[in-house]
């Protein structure tokens, strides 16, 4: 099976996140056994962020990655996982909401595509990029 | 199209349910008059030109000042950091936010050279004349942050400083400082939490400086677009904030000391600390909601139980300020209002001209517009706030605007206290 890495690459809505993931040299972390849960926002929802704010964090990589692994959780949470619990911990050390009780909701953004299974974990495809605080 | 009423929430019951459902409609806290505009901008660029000071000094002092025991002269600018490029402004700028020049602005440099004496006297003397910026204003600000900051729920910074890590770094450039200096280092053996506890509130004074090092820029570009036309209601100005808030969310907050040729990195770059969380969100709750009672309208006493025991209760910032004893004793924000006074655009010296006592009390008519124009910019914090971690103002899910509306009343919730001057800003009467 391919790695989660692997399975963004091959996929053509997620152009923004693999160059984000590349800049901020989390390729090794992502292709490591892990495993992890990745909440991957398409390029649409990078798309929605004001101007300027991926620029910033292009130039910045430690702060690029710390929003980066935001997204990422440690272990293979599927949504049946996920709807038992009321949040989860990023690796970046902030909490992630999370609401089952009406679709699948992570913080504010709506899984639009659960369960997508890779070697190394598990990817959530997400329609905006979620935010600590 | 047909179903867009049918979606939109019932009226909230709130104190100031007008105020959200203006919020909800995009607009700021405070109504959305040229009036309003006028006075919100024009005091934008007056609060600027001592900001690009501010920042510039603030820097200065954390980097170059850093431990000096005896820091008579760290007002005292020296040409580096006048010259020092903002990061977001000019030619070679990160992201340019303003079109102008990134050096110190020409008023500034104008004011510096001359004071209100509008003498050319050696800058030591125009100081003594209390000539010049009050930077104390800025350190006012700084020790808010660093006081309040344990005590906070935002960002990471604080309980950096905390870390052996920190300490260690720490450790590394207080003694490559006083190298050298048989009498400090026995000191810093003897009482190693004073010195540390001193780079701390250094490591405050530069994250006061990046902060301010955009705010800047962005107040600057904003009396540019007004003066242009091209910011014509107070939601667009306030929306010009969220989006600037945006941009620079991700910059890096640091800490470096310069010593003798030598970058020391207390926080470095590489810890991922960020403009908006460790700076700007930090910034806003202790200098806009909290700061310290006013030593000259409270009472310290312990029995008289006027301060607050808790520090998530403190509500002296400007946006709960009686700005009408300005130019008094113990009132702290005179020193800011006495700098803004410099460089009022001449529409708001007309304007005041014609109100109050016109000239008389200035004073006091731009200390009530600054407090408006800090309302226009906290408005934008939370529309800033709301789109990171909630939905879009016209998001078709009716669950999704009752989270934004619970958003909006608790925000306003801390509005409720009598102190706060939320009413009085509704009206262009309160002047």
């Amino acid at each position: 099976m391919p790695d989660i890495v692997d399975i963004a690459v091959s996929n053509d809505s997620f152009k923004t996140l693999v160059a984000a993931v590349q800049a901020a040299n989390l390729v090794e972390t992502l292709k490591s056994p892990g495993p992890f849960t990745v909440f991957a926002p398409t390029d649409a929802a990078f798309a929605k962020l004001p101007p300027g704010t991926i620029q910033t964090l292009l130039q910045n990589i430690p702060q690029l990655a710390r929003i980066l692994t935001y997204h990422v959780v440690p272990g293979k949470l599927m949504q049946a996982d996920l709807a038992k619990v009321k949040s989860v911990t990023s690796v970046e050390g902030s909490p992630i909401s999370i609401d089952c009780s009406d679709g699948f909701e992570v913080k504010n953004a709506t899984v639009v595509m659960a369960d997508v299974e890779a070697d190394n974990g598990v990817i959530h495809v997400i329609d905006n990029v979620i935010l600590m605080g | 199209m047909t179903t867009a009423t049918s979606t939109k929430l019932p009226p909230s019951t709130h104190e100031f349910a007008d105020i959200i459902h203006r919020l909800e409609a995009g607009g700021a806290m405070l109504p959305d008059t040229p009036e309003n505009l006028m006075q919100i901008i024009g005091i934008y660029k007056a609060y600027a030109v001592p900001m690009d000071f501010y920042w510039r000094d603030l820097l200065y002092i954390a980097e170059e000042v850093f431990l000096e025991p005896f820091n008579f002269f760290k007002y005292f600018l020296p040409k580096e950091y006048l010259e020092l490029h903002n990061h977001y402004a000019g030619d070679d700028a990160d992201l340019r936010i303003w079109r102008g020049e990134a050096t110190a602005h020409p008023e500034l440099l104008a004011f510096m050279e001359k004071g209100e004496l509008n003498q050319k006297i050696p800058r030591l003397f125009h100081h003594w004349l209390h000539d010049r910026v009050n930077m104390e204003f800025a350190e006012a600000c700084m020790r808010a942050m660093y006081w309040h900051g344990r005590d906070m729920g935002w960002g990471k910074f604080d309980a950096y400083l905390d870390s052996d890590e920190y300490k260690a770094n720490a450790d590394v450039a207080i003694k490559a400082y006083f190298k050298g200096n048989p009498v400090m280092l026995g000191l810093y053996k003897l009482f190693p939490e004073m010195f540390l506890e001193q780079v701390r509130q250094l490591s405050y004074y530069s994250n006061l400086g990046l902060f301010w090092e955009v705010m800047a820029p962005v107040f600057f570009e904003m009396s540019d677009l007004y003066d242009e036309g091209k910011l014509t209601t107070v939601p667009e100005a306030m929306n010009f904030l969220v989006n600037g808030i945006f941009a620079i969310a991700g910059r890096p907050i640091y800490h470096h000391a310069h010593i003798r040729g030598e970058v020391y990195e207390i926080i470095p770059k590489s810890k991922g600390f960020t403009w908006l969380y460790e700076a700007a969100l930090p910034y806003v709750e202790a200098v806009f909601y909290r700061t310290a009672p006013f030593r000259g309208t409270k009472s310290y006493n312990a029995q008289a139980k006027q301060v607050p025991d808790e520090q998530k209760d403190f509500h002296y910032g400007i946006l709960y300020a009686d700005v009408f004893p300005v130019g008094t004793a113990g009132i702290p924000p005179t020193l800011l209002m006495q700098d803004m006074l410099h460089f009022l655009p001449p529409y708001l010296v007309d304007y005041y001209r014609q109100y109050c006592r016109g000239e008389d009390d200035m004073l006091i008519q731009l200390g009530i517009t600054f407090q408006r124009s800090m309302y226009c910019v906290t408005s934008a914090v939370i529309q800033a706030l709301r789109t990171a971690l909630l939905y879009p103002l016209d998001d078709p899910n009716p669950k999704h605007l009752m989270a934004n509306r619970r958003f909006f009343e608790s925000q306003l919730d801390r509005f409720k206290r009598p102190e706060s001057r939320i009413r009085e800003i509704q009206s262009q009467d309160y002047r």
